[in-house]
């Protein structure tokens, strides 16, 4: 298994809701005009709490300095786990549970907190770029790391410092934080960027206006999977607790349930495939249970 | 939408008529030839030859990303297409319901996760196999291999699942791929690899390509490159590759995947297609983005990786195939020879044939070959024997008179016009002159050896002859056979009898006695020439007497007859009759000599321009008359106004005038720039008086052309006696001896010639051996009497008697050269392979190396034969 270190650093960034429409100028331009910016990584995550932005910093001189904006103090560097490709079983669990155990959890157990967004096509790990030397040392044994230097893939070397580093604890991780399931299903798709420009009008409507998307327009998921969300947090998550995408992803991996798992400003959120929800639910109030 | 959506095109595999153009619906189209019967009115016209029919539409297949056609015969007209949600259909164009492909038709292959299909290729040899490119997804495969023929569907989809794709006819889909590869990644192109149908290439792994076995899917060869957005296999080639990225193209080995081949230079905008010619060998084009010229790139001279380092040169070439408007796509022809289709965005199609580059070699005989495509044309010289002499190529007229010795009779050298073929005047007056030089010069030679001085003047030629020129005697003299006394001067000095000896007029001086000269024009049936020399010569008897036998010999013209009457009415009177009407009635006259007969007899004294500048009449005659009847201040005026008109014609005639000077060098230069005919150039110039001409650089340049030439007919015998013919008459040109054997035991050469040297007095007697050293076995070294090499073949010691005759005499020298007297049998010369060292008689080895290619020694495996380049080609010209 190699792990990717992207080049980008990070920002993570929230837009309070009221205060959305200074920004759409430049949310405009990252999303739909990559050609006209430098950013090379955008993401736009819309709740019912706010907009979250992850851009890299070409992008984030994009937007406005305002009230409504409130950022992160860190930079963040996105790990990208790819696996070597050829394992020919099919049986393999999607997404965040598959890194649940080898990525997520030993960082968890070196108190490195992080932050998930998952795509459609790979699951980025956000992690604090001051926290790079330890994550480096924790998954060194695991995967082959590989940083992206301008454009190329080349072996990072690992600092070699060992002192200092807390001991992991392996204990029994208990969900601490309140979860909820909304009723609302999700889609996950993915688009041709060749097609962008004929849905921007419909995406943009989407994004800032309307609340949802005409049935097909954007000739989606050809299995018709459908999600449903789980939300963790009763208050803002903060950016410094770890664990608790360990908390949510150890259980659902041993349950063999694939998930996306997405971060935002305040809380997370893990998309679990519609017919599994019940047993979710289940696995981690049991684990609610035990940790309580 | 459809705006966002260029139109591909691609040919069909089995009807070279067929092609599909693809954008937002599929396009069948027929090409036909424009103007015909079959085509309709709606035929859209393609070229001034070919125009294309719509066949059928099909716009069943919305979001279309790719489209392969099915590679069998039947059913035809089978068309996968891969969606933009991943999903691959396959259709058909213009098929009747119940075809064959009914139940295949409408099929859909569905990947677990959507994601865009980015490409699509047929297994070569299992058609039932479908292999799929996809885009990244999480943890899902980016490419499936499908089996269209596969009814299994096992988890039929759940009705809810359908609600958002709309798709209700699951009976077609398949869901359930034969193979899965790459996951985490992207597919952004595949091929199957023609050598092994079980392989497949891929682009875009992790920026990498990579081949899968399908028998073992876990192991796979991979190179990290960027080229990733295309990969097509050389269909002539197999292991030959070509990806691209960007502008781009990396042409890579499969051999030697490490790393591409080469790359080819970076065009400034994104490539869009790169497909190899079906047709031609190592033709590569490709298409950049909103451009209006197809790029060619021909790797046909290439010699894949040859040695480790080798950059191959590659021939690049743009074409345009439409002239204004921008290129959306081509297809190559499948079976037409460089032929493709372009299309344009708004769908305008173009057939277009990239025309062939014609590479075109001389052969060393007059033979021209090009080569254009599939054609290979082959122009030679109409051999036939009603050509006439004077269009035959030079270098088919040098290479007959090449092989009748032209050039090589010492003796009687004007027959060396005969050789050449006895039909080009000029060169009849060229041998004629070196034959008159070499005679004075041989007579001078005899009589008085101690006037060197005049021996160089005859090979001056006329123009410095006259020059030279001194008490000139003006006498006049009578008509012969009267006395009535001429009003014509005539002059007469030793050198103008020189003069007239080289034209050949008179044997010898000084005595003008031209009577030989005129029994032998008689002998050759020159009755027109012979009489005016009679007349030149004031002899109108004999001149009369000499048409009147033209008259009346075999196929004589009797109209000599009427000349002859005429001219035995000569009057010298001014204001006669016959004065008047000769001269008005000459210039009917087709006959150049009778014409200047009577221009001669009706001119003023002194002024005969109208017989000197009478061209058709030779050089050599005019200039003998020249040299009786002008003074000493016309003749040098005109004799250099004829040489230098020779000179600039390059007449051959004109060496009379220059002689082998460098004068005549000039001459030579001029005849050679329009001829070529660099053999008599090199034969004319060796007869030149020893050193001065032969010092000119284009003398020896003409004389290594003419031997280079020899070569390269394998004339190699000619080439031999050519120089052995040079070297005696020039002996600068003969070659020092620069190779030398040398015996294993002391080192010296074997040579007599060299161990004629006295050797200090120690006799070879004292080891016993009886005899002189120079009667001595030809088969010990000289030196010192150890034994030579053993001939691998005859196990014989070698030797030859060559070593036998040391130290010949230089007056021998030329006599040695002679056939009869070889010094040795070329069978028992010594020969040895330059790279094994081993060797034996020149016959023994010559006959061995005809059967075998291998060196005769037992354990050697040297193919001494293979080394010598020149050893497998026989001689063209017999001995």
């Amino acid at each position: 298994m190699e792990l990717h270190i992207l080049e980008h650093s990070l920002k993570v960034a929230s837009i309070a809701k009221e205060g959305i429409q200074i920004c759409t100028h430049g949310l405009i331009k990252l999303a739909f005009l990559p050609s006209k910016t430098r950013c090379k990584f955008f993401s736009l995550t819309e709740t019912p709490e706010d907009y979250t932005i992850i851009v890299d910093e070409d992008g984030f001189k994009e937007l406005p300095e305002s009230e409504y904006l409130s950022v992160a103090d860190a930079t963040w560097l996105a790990l990208n786990v790819v696996s070597g490709g050829g394992s020919a079983t099919s049986s393999q669990p999607i997404g965040v549970t598959k890194i649940a155990k080898s990525v997520i959890a030993p960082l968890a157990d070196h108190n490195i907190s992080v932050f998930m967004l998952s795509t459609y096509q790979t699951d980025f790990i956000l992690v604090r770029e001051r926290d790079l030397p330890m994550v480096m040392h924790t998954l060194s044994s695991e995967f082959t790391l590989l940083r992206v230097v301008n454009g190329e893939t080349v072996a990072a070397n690992s600092t070699g410092v060992t002192n200092g580093f807390v001991k992991p604890k392996l204990v029994p991780r208990p969900i601490i934080h309140p979860l909820s399931s909304p009723s609302n299903m999700f889609c996950v798709t993915s688009l041709d960027p060749d097609t962008l420009p004929s849905v921007a009008t419909l995406l943009m409507d989407v994004m800032f206006y309307s609340g949802g998307f005409p049935n097909n327009v954007l000739f989606t998921s050809a299995s018709g999977e459908l999600w449903k969300m789980v939300r963790i947090g009763g208050q803002p998550l903060g950016f410094d607790e770890c664990g608790i995408v360990a908390q949510i992803s150890e259980p659902l991996a041993t349950a063999d349930i694939p998930a996306y798992y997405i971060s935002t400003f305040k809380f997370d959120h893990a998309l679990v495939p519609e017919e599994n929800i019940q047993s979710v639910i289940g696995a981690l109030r049991t684990n609610e249970s035990t940790g309580q | 939408m459809s705006s966002g959506y260029k139109p591909d095109i691609l040919w069909s595999p089995h009807h070279a008529d067929r092609y599909v153009i693809c954008d937002t619906e599929l396009s069948l189209y027929r090409i036909g030839p424009a103007g015909s019967s079959e085509t309709k009115a709606g035929a859209l016209p393609l070229s001034e030859e070919t125009a294309a029919t719509l066949l059928a539409i099909n716009s069943d297949t919305p979001y279309m990303k790719c489209v392969a056609w099915y590679p069998k015969q039947e059913p035809e007209c089978l068309l996968a297409v891969g969606q933009a949600n991943g999903r691959v259909v396959l259709t058909s164009l213009g098929q009747s319901h119940n075809s064959k492909c009914k139940e295949l038709v409408g099929k859909e292959l569905v990947p677990k996760h959507a994601r865009q299909c980015n490409t699509l290729a047929w297994n070569p040899g299992d058609s039932n196999w479908l292999a799929a490119g996809l885009d990244k997804h999480r943890a899902d495969f980016s490419v499936l291999i499908w089996d269209i023929s596969s009814k299994f569907s096992p988890e039929a989809v759940p009705a809810e699942k359908v609600r958002l794709s709309g798709d209700v006819d699951s009976g077609l889909v398949v869901t359930k791929p034969l193979y899965e590869l790459g996951q985490n990644d992207a597919c952004l192109s595949l091929c199957w690899l023609p050598r092994d149908h079980q392989k497949l290439l891929l682009a875009g792994m992790h920026r990498n390509l990579a081949i899968f076995d399908l028998r073992n899917t876990s192991q796979k060869t991979f190179v990290n490159t960027k080229a990733i957005q295309g990969v097509t296999v050389d269909p002539h080639f197999q292991d030959r590759v070509a990806s691209f990225f960007e502008g781009q193209v990396a042409i890579w080995d499969l051999r030697k995947f490490e790393k591409p081949v080469f790359t080819l230079t970076e065009q400034p905008k994104p490539l869009t297609k790169v497909a190899w010619c079906p047709t031609r060998m190592g033709l590569l084009a490709t298409l950049t983005r909103d451009s209006n010229i197809i790029r060619l790139y021909d790797m046909q001279h290439t010699p894949m990786p040859f040695g480790d380092e080798v950059e191959p040169t590659i021939i690049e070439r743009s074409v345009q195939p439409c002239s204004e408007s921008i290129i959306s796509s081509f297809a190559w022809h499948p079976s037409a020879q460089n032929r493709m289709v372009v299309v344009s965005p708004n769908r305008v199609m173009n057939d277009f044939t990239v025309f062939e580059r014609i590479s075109l070699a001389w052969s060393s005989t007059t033979a021209l070959m090009w080569a254009c495509g599939r054609h290979l044309y082959e122009c030679t010289e109409d051999a036939g024997q009603g050509v006439a002499a004077a269009e035959k190529d030079i270098a088919t007229k040098m290479r007959e008179r090449a092989q009748s010795h032209y050039g090589h009779d010492t003796v009687q050298v004007w027959r060396n016009h005969v050789l050449a073929g006895g039909d080009d005047p000029q060169l009849r007056s060229l041998w004629y002159t070196l034959h008159y030089i070499l005679h004075c010069s041989y007579t001078e030679n005899v009589e008085q050896k101690q006037q060197s001085n005049k021996q160089s003047l005859i090979y001056s030629g006329i123009k410095n002859i006259v020059k030279s020129s001194s008490g000139t005697t003006e006498t006049r003299r009578c008509w012969s056979g009267s006395d009535r006394q001429t009003d014509v001067p005539w002059y007469h000095s030793e050198e103008r009898s020189l003069a007239l000896q080289l034209c050949g007029w008179i044997s010898r001086g000084p005595d003008i006695d031209v009577e030989p000269f005129l029994k032998s024009l008689e002998q050759e049936g020159e009755w027109e020439r012979a009489a005016a020399v009679a007349l030149f010569n004031l002899d109108i008897r004999r001149a009369i007497q000499i048409l009147n036998k033209g008259a009346s010999a075999e196929k004589g013209d009797l109209n000599l007859n009427v000349v002859a009457m005429a001219l035995s009415g000569y009057t010298d009177e001014k204001n006669s009759l016959w004065r008047e009407m000769c001269s008005s009635l000459r210039l009917q006259l087709k006959k150049p000599y009778l014409c200047v007969m009577f221009a001669f007899l009706t001119s003023e004294p002194g002024a005969y321009d109208a017989v000197l500048y009478e061209s058709r009449v030779a050089v050599r005659d005019r200039v003998a008359f020249a040299c009786m009847f002008l003074n000493d201040a016309q003749l040098p005026r005109y004799i250099d106004k004829l040489a230098n008109e020779m000179k600039e014609a390059g007449n051959l005639e004109g060496i009379l005038l220059t002689g082998l000077t460098k004068d005549g060098v000039d001459l030579m230069e001029s005849y050679v720039d329009q001829t070529g005919d660099v053999q008599t150039a090199s034969f004319c110039m060796l007869k030149g008086s020893p050193g001065e001409v032969l010092k000119d650089p284009r003398v020896q340049c003409w004389i290594e052309n003419y031997r280079n030439l020899l070569d390269a007919w394998r004339f190699w015998h000619k080439r031999a006696e050519f120089d052995i013919h040079r070297s005696k008459l020039d002996s600068s040109s003969k070659p020092l001896a620069q190779v030398f054997v040398s015996c294993n035991f002391c080192g010296k050469s074997i040579s007599y010639s060299c161990s004629a040297m006295p050797h200090q007095g120690r006799g070879f007697s004292q080891y016993g051996v009886s005899g002189s050293p120079t009667k001595s076995k030809v088969t010990s070294c000289p030196g010192c009497r150890k034994p030579l090499p053993r001939c691998a073949l005859c196990l014989m010691n070698m030797g030859t008697p060559v070593s036998s005759c040391p130290g010949t005499g230089k007056a021998d020298e030329k006599a040695d050269l002679t056939r009869d007297k070889k010094l040795a049998q070329f069978n028992n010369w010594f020969t040895w392979c330059h790279n094994c060292r081993h060797g034996g008689h020149a016959g023994h080895m010559l006959s061995w190396f005809r059967d075998h290619s291998e060196c005769p020694v037992s354990a050697c495996t040297c193919k001494c034969m293979q080394l010598d380049t020149t050893g497998n080609l026989v001689p063209s010209d017999s001995v």
